[in-house]
């Protein structure tokens, strides 16, 4: 990639927290993920754009090891991925945060216990139950829903919560791993365009004040451009685009992406979009 | 007709092209002909079973010396009815939460989304398909000759054999679980123990209970039969009373024995409904005891929860509110905690045995081997298991259709008015209220030994489950082909037979086959109490300590069950 790195601190270059190279991946015939070489340096806030079906969430899901690569390496915090196994793994797992478009809450079980659920890689044995969990991790998981502005729902069921609120006690879940690395799937996806400003704001504000690597798969590029450092596209699996946000337009963006669909003739969508912001501008 | 894909046929008159052909799927041809051949063989069954109107008026003259010698009811005192309940109760409980507790593992291992690999799901299959065959009077006798007497073989048939179900529906509940959760769990860097219990289990844990429950009440009507194999309780006390001619007393008991059976099924009914939020489907009498009242309390009550807002104080954020809600929990966990811990004081449980009963097992497992046909001839074995097959598919045809009728009438959108579908739903209440055993033995003493009482008795009790999954499955088929075809001017009876029923066929045919693989497992046992077909023989192999006949009869009806169960589900999943 011949784009400078702009991270959240330019001036200390460091290794990359992430380092993608060569990566495939097939489900049976079908292509997920071809040649995909990315690599992104702690404290980055990243956007994965494409569209759905590009292979956004296949690269997510290899970066915390829920996927095995078909061909290519996959280092994340200096350890190849697809080596660790058992205990290793979850160790890997436990420093990097994951948030769902669906959420992912446990339903039935309180809020507080899904924020403690974040905490359950440092524990021995099953939980079941608020008792089941030390004092100081309910402690700390007290804090981080305060922080995300929901400790009064504390102990609600999960299911009870709007679609905002459930996700901003996934970012606690996640905060309670006390992550390195933070991995958003479509997060504001199935949520109306409010909460989606209030979770995306949440995520940017922890992400600065924790100093997290964040990868974050977005569809809607203007989302993508004002929120990131950095932009990487996905089409097909293919990595059509990596540059940073700074001083780059919609119009642009929507110019290279335009012009690589529409070199394919394939997607319609596309040049809707591309056209509607085109005019926007 | 231009882009059809069927060639006009030579020969043929060419102005036309030929009607498309049906399409023919030969394993929708193959379990047709199944299902053919399983009704033709009930038809000849019920033909053979000697069951006519005549012989039934026949009977009457029976019934009427027979309640002639009764004279009247007499019940036992009260200390000892307190005992008899409590003992029932106590040993069933535990044995239902022995079989809860099994469950879980088997369960875990048959679910196809936490099973380790193939191998281990086929164990737990195996294990769930193997405890519901083998009946649980078989298991008691089994486990009285490794105990000293006392509760503990009535507790472990019931704890064993309950498994089959329990862990079966467990397993089918885990499998239609939301995997989102237990994926974010597994991100968390959480173990596979931790993804069940964390991610799986507070989902499944309501239909975990409800079937517990459920599984409760039928134990506690099957304990009946298991008294006639010597396990403690009201159904021995009943068996004996038989026994010994008295029948005044032995009605006590069975009055005291429905009773409890209704009285547990309201229990249960109201611990699923304000528990886990499961509004009762009128499957019981219990559940139309709780619906009522509940349907009273709501409209009296205007259910305001209110979340009291607390400070940021993180500390005092760390004590939970007691909110109604917590409360309601916290006093349900704790009554069934008593009334587990009860249960289990109760039978009053020789624990030592539980460490002795290793060092038995090889010698009274010796006893059982190899299989033999005892003193008879193989061909009488094998004629009385066909006769309770014969028995079981009698009962279903007589249960199918009578139910057809009266689940039809208790459809809402085939009744002809709300009063005759109410009419026709209290009646298949009445019917699932009356538990089928302690009416099998009534017909047995009433008419005398023999297949006629069992296939009464069990086709009767079939109605009240078939009656009512019937006119339930009517009333949830899809109502626009109902309306579009009302809108084209058919009459009702047009509307059921071209709209309603085509829909509800394959839920029916289905419920149909549950009911056989039912009735199959119960007419093993009606045989106990002399019901006709291979129980009694059972019963005698084991009463004269001829073990190796009991497990030639235990193989043979093992096989009988499974193959009837496989062909059921086979049929069910062509025909879905």
């Amino acid at each position: 990639m011949t784009n400078p790195p702009v991270s959240a601190n330019p001036a200390t270059p460091r290794h990359p927290i992430v380092e993608i190279s060569g990566l495939n991946k097939d489900f049976g015939q079908v292509v997920a993920l071809r040649d995909v070489t990315l690599s992104v340096k702690p404290g980055e806030i990243v956007v994965l754009l494409g569209l759905s079906g590009s292979g956004k969430s296949t690269l997510l899901r290899h970066v915390d090891g829920l996927d095995t690569p078909t061909g290519g390496s996959v280092r994340v915090l200096g350890r190849e991925v697809s080596t660790l196994r058992g205990r290793q793994l979850r160790k890997l797992r436990q420093d990097i945060g994951f948030v769902f478009q669906q959420f992912e809450l446990v339903p039935s079980l309180t809020v507080l216990e899904n924020v403690l659920i974040g905490s359950l890689a440092t524990l021995r044995g099953p939980r079941l139950g608020l008792w089941s969990y030390p004092r100081r991790l309910k402690l700390a998981a007290l804090g981080h829903l305060d922080r995300v502005g929901l400790l009064e729902r504390a102990y609600q069921r999960a299911d009870t919560l709007s679609g905002g609120q459930q996700q901003r006690v996934a970012i606690a879940r996640a905060l309670m791993q006390n992550p390195k690395i933070l991995l958003a799937d479509e997060p504001v996806a199935s949520l109306d365009p409010e909460s989606s400003e209030q979770v995306m704001a949440l995520i940017r504000d922890i992400a600065l004040d924790e100093g997290l690597t964040v990868l974050c798969s977005l569809h809607q590029v203007d989302l993508a451009l004002s929120w990131g450092d950095r932009v990487v596209g996905l089409r097909h699996g293919e990595l059509v685009l990596d540059t940073p946000t700074e001083g780059l337009t919609k119009a642009e963006v929507m110019a290279i992406y335009g012009r690589v669909t529409t070199s394919t003739g394939a997607l319609e969508v596309i040049e809707r979009e591309l056209l509607s912001t085109v005019s926007m501008a | 007709m231009t882009g059809s894909p069927i060639p006009a046929v030579a020969g043929r008159s060419d102005t036309a092209a030929p009607a498309p052909r049906h399409p023919v799927a030969l394993d929708r041809v193959a379990a047709g002909i199944s299902l053919t051949a399983l009704v033709v063989v009930a038809i000849v069954a019920l033909g053979n079973s000697g069951i006519s109107i005549t012989s039934f008026f026949d009977s009457q003259d029976n019934a009427a010396r027979f309640f002639h010698r009764v004279g009247a009811l007499t019940f036992p005192d009260l200390p000892e009815t307190v005992h008899l309940v409590g003992l029932t109760v106590g040993l069933v409980l535990t044995g239902t939460l022995l079989a809860a507790v099994l469950s879980v593992p088997v369960a875990y291992l048959a679910a196809s989304n936490t099973t380790p690999g193939p191998g281990w799901r086929a164990v737990g299959r195996f294990i769930s398909v193997m405890t519901r065959a083998v009946p649980d009077v078989v298991l008691a006798m089994v486990f009285a000759l490794i105990f000293s007497l006392g509760t503990l073989p009535g507790i472990c048939a019931i704890g064993i054999h309950s498994v089959g179900m329990i862990s079966k529906l467990f397993a089918d509940a885990i499998e239609q679980i939301d995997e989102g959760p237990r994926r974010a769990i597994r991100a968390v860097g959480g173990s596979t123990v931790q993804q069940f219990v964390s991610g799986i289990l507070p989902q499944v844990l309501p239909s975990w209970v409800a079937t517990v429950l459920h599984r409760n009440d039928i134990n506690l009507r099957g304990s009946v039969v298991l008294g006639y194999v010597g396990v403690a309780g009201l159904g021995l006390a009943m068996s004996q009373s038989f026994q010994e001619l008295a029948y005044g007393e032995g009605l006590g008991y069975a009055v005291i024995i429905f009773a409890l059976c209704v009285v547990m099924e309201i229990v249960s009914s109201t611990v699923r409904s304000s528990m886990l939020g499961i509004v009762p489907t009128r499957r019981t009498m219990g559940d139309w005891v709780v619906r009522t009242v509940i349907r009273g309390r709501a409209a009296a009550t205007t259910s305001t929860t209110t979340v009291p807002s607390r400070s940021a104080e993180l500390a005092t954020a760390l004590r939970r509110p007691w909110t109604r809600e917590r409360i309601r929990n916290t006093v349900w966990l704790w009554l069934a905690v008593v009334i587990a811990i009860g249960g289990v004081l109760v039978c009053d449980i020789q624990w030592g045995d539980i460490l002795t009963v290793w060092a038995h097992i090889p010698e009274t497992a010796a006893k059982f081997w190899p299989p033999s046909w005892g003193a008879y001839d193989a061909g009488i074995i094998f004629g009385a298991v066909g006769q309770t097959i014969a028995i079981a598919l009698s009962a279903t045809l007589l249960s199918l259709v009578l139910s057809l009728v009266i689940g039809s009438l208790a459809a809402r959108n085939v009744a002809p008015s709300p009063v005759v579908r109410h009419t026709f739903r209290f009646v298949l209440l009445i019917i699932r209220g009356i538990p089928e055993l302690i009416l099998a033995i009534l017909l047995i003493i009433i008419s005398g030994l023999g297949p006629q009482a069992g296939i009464i008795a069990l086709a009767f009790g079939g109605i009240g489950l078939l009656g009512k999954l019937i006119a339930d499955s009517l009333e949830e088929v899809n109502p626009g082909p109902e309306r579009a075809l009302r809108a084209t001017g058919a009459s009702r009876w047009q509307v059921f037979s071209s709209a309603t029923v085509p829909q509800g066929a394959p839920a029916m045919i289905g419920h149909s086959l549950y009911l056989l693989d039912t009735n199959l497992r119960a007419a093993t046992i009606l045989g106990i109490v002399g019901g006709g077909g291979v129980g009694y023989y059972l019963l005698n192999a084991s009463q004269a300590s001829v073990y190796q006949l009991v497990t030639s009869i235990t193989l043979l009806t093992l096989v009988t069950v499974v193959v009837v169960e496989a062909l059921a589900v086979w049929i069910r999943r062509v025909f879905r």
